[in-house]
């Protein structure tokens, strides 16, 4: 369906949605492969959604450059259906739906994060259209039985328990842990899971809390912290909440040697934000541009998706850029290696899928989730970003922090 | 030592809140309006004095009158323009009113600047007094919600424009029969309800990281704010803001960061039933 001027118009005063990627609409539907993608280009979230696009735009633009998907002998050309959720769960069900059963869409792109995916994901499950997942990496998305859902990042089982193994190494006389967490589906998650990590091999979890999505302050939990005496601050939250959290340490002269934040140092924002705060503080990650893969896909090693990254975007990459680029990258795969555009066919490649592409290998378990693989460690260092483990791909000692 | 801890948050808090909320308030009092832009001017201010400071090296301070300078010009043609065109409508049509300016402006400044979290990194340190610390960033914040209301307050007291704005508050109609010019003492008062939040901004951009994402937050702060304070009352913002910072700061200490805002939703909806003027229980300027 070619969706013209003058409908979208009449769409958008309708139903006060912002629909987007229209223009390009190229020609008869059956020429083109249709991507469905709700995304929180407002809002909340909508630094994460843009860095979606960025690398969509990306893929689109090489993978049209090249004539378009081999689709059993027939190269057709893509096109990305993208609509604005604002942020606001509810709506991006709704977007889901429009996209599968109005733009008849073949596939569909999540949106960020566990808790907006979940809703997508019960959507494309309903409809029997393959989902990939590029930022949600919280297990409770993945063990709903959901057939139809893949997602390029690891869990984050496999994150915490590494790092608190790392961590038991570096400093020895580690024992006391506070954990702060964002109330929310992934960095909730994440809290829980280096909780429960630390308690099994160990160590005594001083501070153990939650604070409420919308929290302007932390002076309570970072006053709350300090009298517990901790030698690893762990907290959770997005990039605004970790840029106060940390001020608020400084303010309230909160010291530990280990400080970990997710996923704040991934994202350049946060080291801007903070500026020489920003020092010291570790974070686990599912990619850094430091490593080497070599595998298929419109790029065909690391080094060529940081180039041509860092050449359009004029700053470093982080792990929502690769992993989201890398779903693309995984759904080429499995329809040209399906052969058709017939959504249980690809459903069936996906879940076969076995290969190593630029953000590394991607195999996924029978839940539809990226296997466990040892991911990168990172401190900042000096306002910039070092790996710290895994070993092979590691560029600095860690720094314990005073 | 901890509990003395707690409470110097609260209060150092608690003045940010009525920095963030004492235009909003005036405005709220004199016109009526429940000014839905007042978020995103705050939110507006952070992002020019981050600017300033990035761009020419401004430092916040010295951007802070400029800054405001700047709102309250936007403010005040809003409100020749735009708002005064509905003002004597009910509350609802000027609220839908500025909820779509607010649209506007929110998706604007998302576009144009992105919603990546900004800061000044200017640290400017803490004091400790007997192991209680206090932020200087928040200190300046407190010294300017002081100094906001008191100006404010000696405005309306003091000056002709002052008394115009209160008679007008009083009896719209009475005061045009007077010769006030009602719709140039809206705009002004719009205007100064903007540069409240201009200033705001200012001294918010070295505390928070500045994101049009938290416009909708510091609007329901400051709601919150007036609810408890009084609404329409000048030092009602700042008892209001205070008060609101304490409770949210104990509520953390004692029921955890989990339910430190539920309980300062609590406070607004018991003071509803049992106090409907807010702490300060005024009702005017006068």
């Amino acid at each position: 369906m070619v969706i013209t001027l003058d409908k979208l118009s009449r769409l958008m005063v309708a139903t006060g949605f912002v629909a987007i990627g229209f223009a390009a609409s190229p020609g008869n539907a059956q020429d083109t492969i249709k991507i469905g993608a709700p995304l929180a280009l407002t809002g909340g979230l909508a630094d994460e959604g843009h860095k979606q696009v960025v690398v969509w735009d990306m893929w689109l633009a090489k993978v049209n450059g090249a004539g378009g998907i081999n689709v059993g002998g027939k190269k057709m050309k893509v096109e990305i259906v993208k609509y604005d959720y604002q942020t606001n769960g509810t709506r991006a069900g709704q977007l889901a739906e429009k996209l599968v059963t109005d733009d008849k869409v073949n596939f569909v792109l999540a949106p960020f994060g566990s808790g907006h995916t979940k809703i997508v994901a019960a959507v494309a499950e309903r409809y029997q259209v393959p989902l990939l997942a590029c930022a949600s990496s919280s297990e409770s998305v993945f063990n709903q039985g959901l057939k139809y859902l893949f997602g390029t990042l690891s869990p984050n089982g496999g994150v915490t328990t590494a790092v608190v193994k790392y961590f038991k190494v570096q400093v020895p006389t580690l024992k006391r842990v506070a954990v702060l967490g964002r109330d929310d589906v992934f960095p909730k998650s994440m809290a829980q899971g280096i909780s429960e990590a630390a308690k099994a091999q160990g160590l005594d979890v001083v501070y153990d809390q939650y604070y409420a999505v919308g929290t302007m302050d932390h002076s309570a939990s970072v006053s709350a912290i300090k009298a517990a005496r901790p030698d690893w601050i762990y907290v959770t939250g997005y990039t605004q909440d970790l840029i106060l959290v940390r001020k608020q340490m400084a303010d309230l002269g909160v010291k530990a040697p280990i400080v970990s934040m997710m996923t704040g140092p991934a994202y350049k924002e946060f080291t801007d934000g903070l500026g020489n705060l920003a020092n010291g503080v570790t974070s686990s990650n599912w990619w850094h541009h430091a490593t080497t893969y070599k595998g298929v896909g419109v790029w065909p090693s690391t080094q060529d998706f940081y180039k041509e990254f860092v050449a359009k975007n004029k700053h470093d990459p982080d792990y929502v850029h690769a992993s989201c680029a890398a779903a693309t990258v995984v759904l080429q795969d499995a329809i040209e290696r399906a052969g058709t555009l017939d959504k249980a066919k690809v459903r069936d490649a996906l879940a076969k899928t076995d290969i190593t592409t630029f953000y590394g290998p991607v195999k996924f378990s029978p839940n539809g989730m990226n296997q466990e693989r040892d991911l990168p460690i990172i401190q900042v260092q000096d306002k910039t970003i070092k790996v710290l483990n895994p070993p092979e791909i590691k560029s600095a000692d860690f720094q314990v922090m005073k | 030592m901890q509990y003395l801890q707690v409470l110097a948050n609260g209060i150092v808090l608690g003045a940010l809140y009525a920095c963030l909320a004492v235009g909003f308030s005036l405005v709220w009092g004199v016109l009526n309006v429940i000014n839905m832009l007042h978020g995103s001017f705050i939110i507006l201010g952070g992002y020019l004095t981050f600017f300033a400071w990035q761009n020419f090296g401004i430092h916040p301070l010295l951007a802070l009158p400029f800054v405001a300078a700047i709102l309250y010009g936007i403010g005040y043609v809003t409100q020749l323009l735009v708002i005064n065109r509905v003002v004597s409508q009910p509350v609802l049509t000027t609220l839908t009113l500025t909820f779509g300016l607010d649209l506007i402006l929110y998706n604007y400044m998302t576009v144009f600047y992105t919603a990546t979290p900004r800061r000044v990194t200017l640290d400017l340190g803490h004091v400790e007094l007997g192991g209680i610390f206090m932020p200087v960033d928040r200190l300046f914040g407190m010294v300017l919600a002081l100094a906001l209301t008191g100006m404010l307050y000696v405005l309306l007291r003091g000056s002709r424009i002052g008394r115009a704005i209160v008679a007008v508050r009083m009896d719209g109609a009475a005061a045009a029969l007077m010769g006030i010019r009602i719709n140039r003492i809206y705009a002004i008062t719009f205007g100064i309800g903007a540069l409240m939040a201009g200033a705001a901004g200012a001294i918010f951009s070295m505390v928070f990281p500045i994101t049009s994402n938290l416009t909708g937050d510091f609007l329901g702060k400051a709601f919150v704010v007036c609810v408890i304070g009084g609404l329409g009352s000048v030092p009602g913002a700042l008892v209001g803001g205070l008060a609101l910072g304490i409770i949210e700061s104990f509520a953390g200490q004692f029921f955890g960061p989990q339910h430190a805002l539920t309980v300062g939703f609590l406070l607004m909806l018991v003071l509803l039933v049992v106090k409907p003027t807010g702490l300060t229980g005024i009702k005017g300027y006068e």
